[in-house]
């Protein structure tokens, strides 16, 4: 049948698209300083978050040690956040986008970050993964935003003036998850921007729909609340 | 191992190589389900999309080809259904509506014909809980083995052949569906 042959062709054209694509995506995300964490799969460096029940929307907290801890718990209000982050004398620029969607990439100037070959993008080999960890923490991006435990912890001892912390949250629609249902309910990246940062504009993130199905790839899902 | 797969989603020989072992029965499998020559012919196109997204997902370890394949269909379709659902847009490259030409319809027409009494057989399933009906499915129409669709259905052997056994038991004396409910056993 003549579709079948039509169909081939645009895959393929797609899969060429998809891996120069893929380069430039890569680059963004480590880019926007996403650790690797425990996640499988290369085209999920940006890290979900996993959560439990409800809470407030957001808290803000400033850490002994001069570090800021913004933990997300609904997508709401970001003027207010920034307002928060800006009375703790952080100049912060934060978005909520949908799911499938991003900010597009060009939104001012950024350190580009480590750069890393396709074998150790998708290596499971500890060390590997150890050692980009470790590139990422300590590109500038990295060490101004650390991850973990549902939080993004800023230390802006690693901003300079003039920088502003963009950080760019997605949403999940499925709010809902538990021990037998985890599921990722954001993703998230950070980033500083020297000069002027452009609004967010909206655009299609195809990786979105690449998380692996949690019910097949277990081993890609941090348990809830990790 | 991994290479081997990781290749499919990226060299588009690989890709073509496995498209054209799977592509009749991708085809078919969807005609089972889906009574409408150009959505069957869409479906294709987005199972192998979704093949793209998920070849990292493929363990050879763990079971055949077809039986990776058969679940990344199924659940291409069942997204599928939720978006009709939903009525939402692709927004895929790829996706969309394709035109297709006479010659095209009619071959699609003729195999969706021959697979009306598969779609007969799902109807008389659709009262079986989701799991049980899943494994009928696979095994009694879609001729997997039990270990192939639990691989499909990403489960165990056990819990598989536990489904498989309920749902046969349900519907063992349902009129027209005791060939598919019976058969299909390896």
């Amino acid at each position: 049948m003549k579709f079948k042959e039509h169909v081939l062709m645009e895959l393929k054209a797609e899969i060429v698209a998809r891996n120069k694509a893929r380069r430039l995506l890569v680059k963004r995300r480590l880019l926007a300083g996403a650790a690797v964490a425990g996640i499988a799969a290369a085209a999920a460096v940006a890290v979900p978050f996993l959560n439990g029940a409800g809470t407030p929307a957001y808290a803000v907290t400033k850490n002994t040690d001069g570090t800021i801890t913004l933990k997300i718990n609904e997508f709401r209000d970001p003027a207010q956040v920034e307002k928060d982050l800006a009375a703790l004398g952080l100049t912060a620029d934060v978005s909520y986008v949908k799911p499938g969607t991003r900010c597009a990439p060009d939104r001012g100037p950024t350190d580009a970050g480590p750069s890393f070959s396709k074998e150790e993008l998708s290596s499971k080999d500890p060390e590997v993964r150890k050692r980009m960890r470790e590139a990422i923490e300590n590109s500038p991006n990295g060490k101004a935003f650390r991850m973990g435990h549902g939080e993004v912890r800023i230390n802006p001892q690693y901003i300079k003036p003039g920088q502003t912390a963009v950080m760019e949250f997605t949403e999940n629609e499925d709010q809902t998850s538990g021990p037998e249902k985890p599921r990722a309910l954001w993703q998230f990246g950070g980033y500083l921007v020297t000069g002027p940062v452009k609004p967010c504009k909206i655009v299609d993130d195809p990786s979105w729909s690449k998380m692996p199905d949690p019910r097949t790839n277990p081993e890609a899902y941090p348990p809830p609340g990790s | 191992m991994r290479r081997r797969q990781a290749n499919i989603a990226t060299d588009p020989e690989a890709f073509e190589a496995f498209y054209r072992r799977h592509v009749d029965a991708i085809t078919w499998f969807l005609a089972r389900r889906v009574d409408d020559p150009h959505t069957v012919a869409d479906l294709v196109a987005e199972v192998f999309v979704a093949v793209l997204d998920s070849a990292h997902t493929y363990r050879p370890g763990l079971g055949s080809e077809i039986a990776w394949l058969y679940g990344v269909a199924r659940n291409t379709l069942s997204a599928e259904r939720r978006r009709a659902f939903k009525e939402t847009k692709l927004a895929d490259r790829v996706g969309g509506r394709r035109p297709l030409d006479s010659d095209d319809v009619a071959q699609l027409e003729e195999r969706i014909d021959a697979e009306s009494v598969a779609r007969r057989a799902f109807q008389a399933m659709a009262g079986l809980p989701d799991g049980d009906r899943a494994m009928l499915e696979l095994v009694g129409i879609d001729q997997l083995t039990i270990s192939e669709a639990a691989v499909a259905l990403g489960i165990r052997q056990g819990a598989a052949r536990a489904r498989l056994h309920r749902a046969r038991r349900a519907l063992r004396n349902v009129p027209g569906i005791a060939p598919f409910v019976m058969e299909g056993m390896r």
